[in-house]
């Protein structure tokens, strides 16, 4: 009878009611939505990094990787040292550059990575074949876009450019491999890969023996923070970041976006609560002399405090139901608006849905409204009976 | 590759990090002799330094450099692309700095002041005559530095867009409620002869006060929301950036907004209740 | 009074002041009175004088200020909250002047109201709510809401539901208040089969046809009860006590 009572009473007033309920579902969805960009950015960020199975990165001191244009000077020696440590099974040298495509009388400059193929892990193959000679290059689809070149061709690549004199270091011949999908660029930047080596001779100079990053693949197990330490302390030089430190420090970089979750997310389940506490109140002062009556003729305060927190339920419950929909279609469409950064890697996600993280979300949303029918379901329990009759009456 | 670095000798020190070996000037005995720099406000606040100190500059780690005295704190500008950059920085003499790095004559670029009118010319001009270099608008530079932010707009404008959208709702609904809880007030001016436009003018007045009202109480929160906003951010990453800014355009946009969601939403709900029999409003 | 089976209702010295502008309000002044089983009063007095307070402190609507109510013997006046409300629930039923129906459920279900809050399985008290809503004369409006029905149909409903968890004492406040002359003679026929059926009842009623068709009428005034005397000129077709 109070599930009815309830029913009842909020399809007395199906303005007001859709209204509520409407309004509840946009404060749940902005409330999904702060969930998800909370933990969108970290969940995604530490997705990439582990995907290829790196868990530490070398980078020139007081540096994140490609933040600035340092190297790492004697890579070689480097490279010795690291693997003279227990815990490492693969090194994966980088080195970053740009690369012009020389076409006639102009050239398009792209991103360019030193990679050395067996162990490379910033990009995925797509078609043709690795970048497994000297020779040879693969590029992801905006390089073929941008340059009109298809896998199999033979392209003119040089690198080291001066601006006044207008000469190139390092001009050569490769084959356009195959065609990959850069894992840490954005879609967008025209990108090619070829063998460290190759790029090394092309920049000659002491770009010879220099890498922009080195990432290392551990054994199972293995403690990475201590291993980290003894990076650091073996290649003074350099930087270790461990995974976890990488997301950390990118996180604060982007602590804006966790700040506004948090604000605008408190903001929402306000919102719900102030909905649903004026809609339940106001239903209540309407109908005084019906309650009024239903205490005289024997129900209990708590059936009738029930009864009234049974509005809040449903409307809470609905309009989450329905913002839970929502908030995934806004979620989708600002996902797309942040994406747009420049140099995003394509792979990242601003905002991310975890079951369990957004279902806690939305319970509590639930939860806050079902609250806010607390202070009218108690007053309208509290009603003096007598007292209540006649003002109603009078009125 | 992708930086540019700044004009006038100015080094990344996350590029040539500095092993800075204090000393105190007093204790110097060649002081005079020696060249001065600029440092960054925040290596005075992280790493103790002052002026007057004493540093060693070098283009590398383990590699012998200069002594320099520091001479100046510089405090950061009010760049959108430095916000998440936690490096310092410090300014060198051009010559010393080209010095240091082997850079030998050369620069990443010129700073030109040309007066105002002047500047789509001497910008052909420049290109023209240029060998191996463009000029730009700092305007234009500006702004393709500043794409992130860009996106970052497109991203709070969309918020608002929800945010508006979540708010009309929730004011047709308040304003809905509180025109409906005086039904019976309206039934009885009805009742006497009151007619529905006199009803409806009275209930929309009503509206607009308290949209005007509310709309005022917004607009001061606004401009406190902006202060805490500024205040805290520039704390967090140290710089004087305006992260907020309340600006006549927007507050003209959101009175408006609001005006017009409070006084529609008490007409609609006034018209909804007038165009009912009075005596339905009784409950008979 | 020479019946010698317990009365239904005692009230001892029963008092309700109410505050108001600093001052004390005496709406109910040392009143004492009996009701025995099957007994049909009419309170009557001008307005004002106490006669709705009298029967809420009856009803365990209230509390009174000083004194006792006892019904089958137990004190309602001092019992808590929990407690007076389901008392009333199981021994006492009230129809208002409003009617005070709820408007959202149909007459059916608004009978059933009382009896699923005592706990009475559905089916039971669906076929109860039915025959109620037939022994009012309204078996054909089972499921019109109250909006669709006529003032005195409100009120059928409205005693069907007093009597629906078969009370001990039906309480009346104003029960033809509003309604026309015609409906209320119906209403008033109601009351005396209610009565005749051995319904007890106690109504506070200005209207004199209602209180003529009380076997006793107890006249207050300013708070006191100033006569209590049996209805000289009952109904035809029933007989004085």
């Amino acid at each position: 009878m109070r599930a009815a009572l309830a029913r009842a009473s909020l399809q007395r007033h199906p303005l007001r009611t859709t209204l509520a309920v409407l309004g509840v579902a946009v404060s749940a969805a902005m409330l999904l939505d702060m969930v998800m960009l909370s933990t969108g950015m970290q969940v995604s960020f530490r997705a990439l990094l582990v995907r290829q199975g790196f868990e530490l990165r070398l980078t020139p001191k007081g540096t994140l990787p490609f933040d600035t244009e340092a190297r790492i000077a004697g890579a070689s020696a480097a490279e010795s040292v690291l693997r003279t440590l227990p815990g490492v099974t693969d090194i994966s040298p980088v080195l970053g550059s740009t690369l012009h495509i020389l076409r006639g009388e102009g050239a398009v400059a792209v991103f360019a990575l030193g990679i050395r193929p067996a162990v490379q892990g910033d990009y995925a193959l797509e078609a043709g074949h690795d970048a497994s000679a000297a020779d040879a290059v693969v590029a992801n689809s905006a390089f073929l876009e941008r340059t009109g070149y298809q896998v199999g061709d033979t392209i003119s690549v040089a690198a080291g450019y001066d601006a006044q004199l207008r000469t190139y270091t390092g001009r050569r011949r490769v084959v356009l491999a195959g065609r990959a999908r850069f894992l840490y660029l954005a879609s967008a930047q025209a990108a090619a890969a070829v063998p460290l080596k190759t790029l090394q001779a092309m920049l000659g100079g002491a770009d010879a023996d220099r890498v922009s990053l080195l990432m290392l693949r551990t054994r199972p197990g293995i403690d990475v923070e201590a291993l980290r330490a003894s990076i650091e302390r073996a290649i003074p030089r350099t930087t270790a970041i461990a995974t976890a430190d990488a997301v950390r420090s990118v996180e604060e970089r982007l602590s804006y976006f966790r700040q506004l979750a948090l604000i605008l997310g408190t903001i929402s389940l306000l919102v719900g609560f102030l909905l649903v506490t004026t809609l339940v109140t106001v239903s209540v002062q309407e109908r005084l002399g019906e309650l009024a009556v239903m205490r005289a003729i024997g129900v209990s305060r708590a059936h009738i405090a029930q009864q009234v927190m049974l509005e809040g339920l449903v409307i809470s419950v609905l309009g989450t139901g329905l913002g839970l929909g929502l908030g995934l279609v806004t979620a989708d469409y600002l996902n797309q608006i942040l994406r747009a950064f420049p140099g995003l890697p394509a792979a990242i996600d601003f905002f991310v849905f975890e079951a369990q993280a957004a279902y806690r979300s939305l319970a509590l949303l639930v939860a806050t409204a079902v609250l806010a029918g607390g202070f009218p379901a108690w007053r309208a329990a509290s009603l003096p009976i007598a007292a209540t009759l006649r003002t109603e009456a009078v009125s | 590759m992708r930086r540019a670095m700044l004009l006038s000798g100015l080094a990344l020190a996350a590029a040539w990090p500095l092993p800075a070996r204090a000393q105190r000037a007093d204790s110097l005995p060649v002081a005079s002799r020696l060249r001065t720099i600029a440092i960054d406000e925040r290596m005075v606040s992280d790493l103790g330094l002052r002026l007057g100190d004493t540093l060693e500059v070098a283009a590398a780690p383990g590699v012998a450099g200069d002594r320099v005295i520091v001479g100046a704190v510089t405090r950061r500008t009010a760049d959108p692309s430095e916000i998440a950059r936690a490096e310092y920085r410090v300014r060198l003499h051009l010559d010393q700095l080209q010095r240091l790095t082997g850079a030998d004559d050369r620069v990443d670029r010129f700073a030109v002041a040309v007066p105002e009118p002047l500047v789509d010319s001497a910008l052909r001009s420049i290109n023209a005559r240029a060998f191996g270099f463009r000029a730009h608008r700092s305007a234009d530079v500006a702004a393709t530095s500043s794409r992130t932010f860009a996106v970052v707009s497109r991203f709070n404008r969309a918020i608002g867009v929800i945010t508006i959208v979540a708010s009309a709702i929730f004011l047709l609904c308040i304003m809905l409620l509180k025109v409906e809880e005086r039904r019976r007030d309206v039934a009885a001016l009805r009742l006497m002869g009151i007619s529905r436009r006199t009803v409806n003018r009275a209930v929309v007045l009503e509206a607009s006060g308290i949209a005007l009202l509310g709309s005022g109480a917004g607009v001061a929160f606004g401009y406190a929301s902006s202060f805490v906003i500024n205040w805290y951010y520039r704390g967090v990453y140290r710089t004087p950036l305006a992260f907020s800014i309340v600006t006549p355009g927007t507050v003209a946009f959101s009175v408006a907004l609001s005006l017009v969601l409070g006084i529609g939403a008490g007409a609609l709900a006034a018209y909804r209740l007038t165009g009912q029999p009075p005596l339905s409003l009784f409950g008979r | 009074m020479t019946n010698a089976a317990p009365p239904l209702l005692r009230a001892r010295n029963l008092a309700r002041d109410y505050p108001f502008a600093g001052e004390s309000v005496h709406a109910v002044r040392d009143v004492t009175l009996e009701i025995k089983e099957g007994e049909y009063c009419a309170i009557v007095g001008p307005s004002g004088c106490g006669k709705s307070s009298l029967l809420n402190l009856l009803g365990a609507i209230d509390r009174p200020t000083r004194g006792t109510v006892e019904i089958r013997g137990r004190d309602v006046s001092g019992m808590r909250e929990r407690e007076a409300t389901s008392f009333r629930l199981h021994n006492i039923g009230f129809v208002f002047q409003r009617f005070y129906l709820m408007p959202m459920l149909s007459a059916r279900e608004n009978i059933e109201l009382p009896m699923a809050e005592a706990g009475m399985p559905r089916r039971e008290r669906r076929e109860r709510a039915q025959s109620l809503l037939a022994y009012v004369g309204l078996g054909a409006r089972v499921n019109h809401r109250p909006s669709q029905l006529s003032g005195g149909e409100q009120q059928r409903v409205a005693i069907a539901r007093a009597l629906a968890n078969r009370p001990a004492l039906l309480l009346a406040d104003e029960p033809t208040g509003e309604l026309d002359l015609h409906t209320g003679r119906e209403m008033i026929a109601l009351f005396e089969q209610l009565n005749a059926d051995g319904t007890t009842i106690v109504v506070v009623t200005h209207d004199e046809a209602l209180a003529g068709a009380a076997r006793r009428v107890i006249h207050m005034v300013d708070g006191r009860i100033v006569s209590d005397v049996a209805n000289e000129h009952p109904p035809q077709g029933q007989s004085s006590p």
